[in-house]
């Protein structure tokens, strides 16, 4: 690997994980929520740097653009500036114990990884089933296209199931009692 | 022969049946028909027994043993419900049944004023089938089924007025001394068992060659029955419950604590006597032991003032010379002590009851008095009968009681042995002190004037409260002395045949006395004989011994009487006496106030202690201690569920952090 | 950058996400902060994409991300009518089921 694609690594790295902080540690919501998109759009550049064209695009189209966006609303119309509602936290040491826990969940997590993982050869996709090979050939979203119409049909077409229950399930919240 | 002991057995039974489910509607009339006819007919079919017996001439063909029932048949141990037919038990069937007839016909007229008068009745019958039961068994098991039976008929009826806090008490004690000897009982039986086998008579009286002469456990054997006898029979040292026992009715006391029941102990000795012949060591001990109480009895009843307890005593004495004489290995005498002592010892309750039932329940012989002129009838059959228990000539107890002394007189000049010696001398001391205090108790009630006052009686509602003297006995009205009568006659009538017996009663025995042609005639005896034919050791009594020893024991019953008349003939004046030996005396020698203190108290301490202790202390908070701890437990889990969305959610980071761990340790 | 390196940095993503969840008391946050981890799994899942040259990977992220916006709809919805009744959104006011 390059040096250039590990400094850029690194530096999205440190940009995303700054900015899943912020998203946590701002008492405004607002700022939250900035916060988070500015955390997605680092998201998406990783997966440019991973080949993932079409899921880079759709992350920013769908989650940054349209999901934060709602977000953004509802932040607005529930009082934005209380930040942490009400001043007195009831569990002042859960925040310990998240952090400590949260900390040992990554140690371990990471350790985990470091040491027992590797990816051998014969688990890689070959031949028709090879992205890579399939994008160089067509392009990207062809492939992803490709892929995703001749396996995934059927979680397609439930998705869109989904979509129209959870249109129904905002259209029942959203009435007047 | 015929055996008609399964009449002489069921007839009772059916009439307890009856009585027991039915006699709550019955009337009076058929409650005495009902109860009469069973007693009645079980008296006659042991009559019948008697003479089929007596058609049969001497020897093995009197004894018939008839096997009823299998009642248990486990492997190689059977053991059948039998019922014997032999002399002894031909004698004893003649007597319960027959002083047990006499003395239901007595009741019925004595507790016509009860309203449990079938109760008792039923009680009653039920008394006469396991008496009976005891007697005819033919086998250790029922012999023992009987012996229980009849502590606990003893129980029913001491304590038949029950709201009276003393009957119940002394029906307690009656009960609980009795199952110590019971205790005996069965230990014997087991060891009866574990040398025989089997625990029939046959089986083991017959074939006494198991047990080797003067051997631990034929010792052990003989001693375990007698401490059985002990207890049933009122000798030292189970003898308390016999006084007490007195708080029963009258009818009760004559039948149960005077003519039957408290010889069970004497009828157990002579049929066993086959074992008591191999322990001579336990023969002694039955010797001494009567003679001690037979003295010791004399001496309380010497100064008693109730008449029932008086004659209480004088029961225990007179058993003890029963088994005085048993113990100088002449059971005929025992036996023959026994049926006389029957007769004059019913008249005697009987009589006391007459009077108790004349003057309303009073039975202090300080407010007594002078009723020789306003009860005839009674004061000639008790006279008899004390005529006959002071033991003098030609009345039924002289005949028995002389028997007895000169058996002793003639064991201590054969065996040279001085204990013998003492214990005759025992015996004429305590023939002379019963003529004493029988007289002091004749004098007491019959002569001088009547020192009752107008004895207030309990009136209807007294009784129906349950008031605690109430629930006694007796007329209602006031008892001045000319409102004292004569009893009716279903009362007197028996009186007058018991009566009869006292006096001729005696000729049953020996008239070996008097050197006349008809010195054979000893029908009781010869009778028994048979049976006791083994016993190698039992003396001939030489007519120079005979004489001297019945002469003794007529001149000091004649002091005895003596006294008591210039004491006591113009009527009993009490005076107190602040004597300590007097009091000692008065007061029964504190035996059971010793009981008191040594036994009772520290068993109750130690049972409120363990209440304390174990079911306080270990099983009540053991259990509470398990409902708090399943309480602390879950109250404090329950701080699990505060219902805060976070804290979950932190439980389940908790679950997911460990699985990670997990996977990580494990490599 | 290795495998690894995009594991590892999924997963600092997925704690800090969970920690939001288990500090804030903000609904919204905490929602966000859920989001935040459906992001980090979407991330793990494009790396093995990449890496084992396979589309499986990236049809996995687009399935989540439907469900994450159908998700988002109706829990959004959710928090504005409680926000209706009871005019106060802090998740420990609503201790109801307290045991």
């Amino acid at each position: 690997m390059d040096i250039g694609t590990t400094i850029t690594f690194f530096v999205l790295a440190i940009a995303s994980t700054a900015s899943a902080i912020g998203v946590i540690a701002f008492k405004n919501a607002v700022n939250s929520a900035l916060s988070m998109i500015l955390t997605l759009v680092f998201l998406a550049m990783f997966y440019l740097q991973l080949n993932a064209m079409f899921i880079a695009i759709v992350q920013i189209l769908i989650y940054a653009g349209a999901i934060m966006v709602l977000f953004l609303f509802v932040v607005t119309m529930l009082a934005p500036d209380q930040g942490d509602v009400g001043n007195r936290d009831p569990m002042v040491w859960q925040r310990g114990v998240a952090t400590t826990l949260g900390i040992i969940l990554v140690g371990a997590l990471s350790y985990l990884i470091y040491t027992t993982f590797t990816i051998s050869q014969q688990t890689k996709a070959t031949g028709a089933n090879s992205l890579s090979q399939v994008a160089t050939k067509q392009g990207d979203i062809q492939a992803f296209g490709q892929a995703l119409f001749h396996g995934f049909v059927f979680p397609f077409e439930v998705t869109s199931l989904l979509i129209v229950i959870a249109i129904l399930g905002a259209l029942i919240f959203g009435r007047r009692a | 022969m015929i055996n008609q002991s399964l009449w002489v057995l069921l007839l009772p039974l059916i009439g307890f049946v009856i009585l027991g489910i039915l006699g709550r509607v019955m009337s009076r009339a058929a409650i005495r028909t009902v109860a009469w006819g069973a007693c009645g007919l079980a008296f006659l079919f042991a009559v019948w027994n008697f003479f089929s017996m007596l058609g049969t001439p001497a020897g093995a063909g009197r004894v018939n043993d008839a096997m009823i029932y299998h009642w248990v048949i486990s492997g190689s141990l059977q053991i059948d419900l039998g019922l014997l037919l032999d002399p002894l038990s031909a004698t004893m069937l003649l007597v319960v049944t027959g002083v047990g007839l006499l003395i239901h016909i007595y009741a019925a007229g004595y507790m016509e004023d009860d309203p449990s008068f079938w109760r008792f009745f039923a009680y009653m019958n039920f008394f006469i089938f396991a008496m009976v039961l005891l007697v005819a068994a033919d086998n250790f098991l029922f012999l023992l089924v009987g012996w229980g039976l009849v502590g606990l008929a003893s129980f029913l009826l001491i304590g038949f007025w029950y709201q009276r806090r003393s009957a119940v008490a002394a029906a307690q004690k009656a009960f609980v001394i009795n199952v110590i000897g019971d205790l005996g009982l069965m230990l014997a039986i087991f060891l009866l068992f574990n040398v025989f086998g089997k625990i029939d008579y046959t089986s083991v009286l017959g074939n006494p060659g198991l047990l080797s002469f003067g051997s631990g456990t034929a010792t052990a054997i003989a001693l375990l029955l007698f401490v059985a006898c002990a207890a049933k029979s009122a000798q030292l040292p189970l003898y308390m419950w016999l006084p007490d026992a007195m708080e029963g009715p009258t009818p009760v006391s004559a039948l149960i604590h005077a003519a039957t029941m408290v010889t069970a102990g004497v009828y157990l000795v002579a049929r066993t006597h086959v074992l008591f012949e191999l322990a001579p060591i336990a023969l002694n001990v039955v010797a001494g032991i009567g003679g001690a109480t037979a003295l010791f009895a004399a001496t309380i009843a010497l100064f008693q003032l109730d008449i029932k307890r008086v004659l209480a005593y004088s029961t225990i004495s007179q058993l003890g010379y029963m088994f005085m004489a048993e113990g100088v290995h002449n059971y005929s005498a025992g036996i023959f002590h026994l049926v006389t002592h029957a007769f004059f010892k019913a008249l005697l309750f009987l009589g006391a009851g007459a009077v108790i039932h004349a003057l309303g329940g009073e039975q202090d012989m300080r407010k007594m008095g002078g009723l020789w002129s306003r009860m005839r009838i009674t004061a000639w059959t008790f006279l008899a009968a004390t005529f006959a228990i002071s033991g003098i000539i030609p009345f039924a107890g002289f005949w028995s009681k002389d028997e007895i002394l000169g058996s002793v007189l003639a064991q201590a000049t054969a065996t040279g042995n001085i204990w013998y010696y003492v214990l005759w001398g025992v015996g004429l001391l305590t023939a002379g002190l019963t003529a004493f205090y029988m007289f002091r108790l004749f004098f007491g009630i019959f002569t001088g004037s009547y020192r009752g006052g107008a004895v207030v009686a309990h009136t209807e509602e007294e009784e129906e409260n349950g008031d605690e003297e109430a629930a006694g006995h007796g007329h209602h009205g006031p008892v001045g002395y000319y409102y004292i009568q004569e009893v009716p006659p279903v009362m007197s009538v028996p009186l007058i045949i018991l009566g009869i017996l006292s006096v001729i009663g005696g000729f049953l025995g020996s008239l070996a006395l008097f050197n006349v042609p008809l010195a054979r005639w000893a029908p009781l005896p010869n009778f028994l004989t048979p049976i006791f034919s083994d016993v190698k050791t039992a003396h001939e009594v030489s007519l120079g011994l005979d004489w001297t020893s019945t002469g003794a024991s007529l001149v000091i019953a004649l002091i005895g009487i003596g006294i008591a008349w210039s004491l006591y003939r113009k009527g009993f004046a009490y005076k107190e006496n602040k004597n300590p030996l007097y009091q000692l005396v008065l007061h029964k020698y504190y035996v059971d106030e010793l009981c008191n203190a040594v036994i009772i108290t520290p068993i109750l301490a130690l049972g409120r202690f363990l209440n304390w202790g174990i079911e306080g202390g270990a099983l009540d908070n053991g259990s509470k201690g398990i409902g708090s701890l399943l309480r602390g437990t879950s109250s404090v889990l329950r701080r699990l569920q505060t219902g805060y969305m976070r804290n979950y959610a932190l439980a389940i980071l908790l679950g997911v952090v460990l699985i990670v761990i997990y996977y990580a340790v494990r490599g | 950058m290795p495998l690894s390196a995009y594991l590892i940095m999924s997963a600092i993503l997925f704690t800090i996400g969970t920690i939001g969840v288990l500090v804030r008391r903000n609904p919204l946050i905490i929602f966000m902060s859920i989001e935040l981890m459906l992001n980090a799994v979407n991330l793990s899942f494009v790396a093995f994409s990449h890496f084992l040259d396979s589309a499986d990977g990236q049809m996995f992220v687009f399935i989540v991300l439907t469900v994450a916006a159908a998700e988002v709809v109706v829990g959004l919805a959710i928090i504005v009518s409680i926000f209706r009744t009871r005019r106060n959104i802090d998740v420990d006011e609503m201790n109801v089921l307290r045991g």
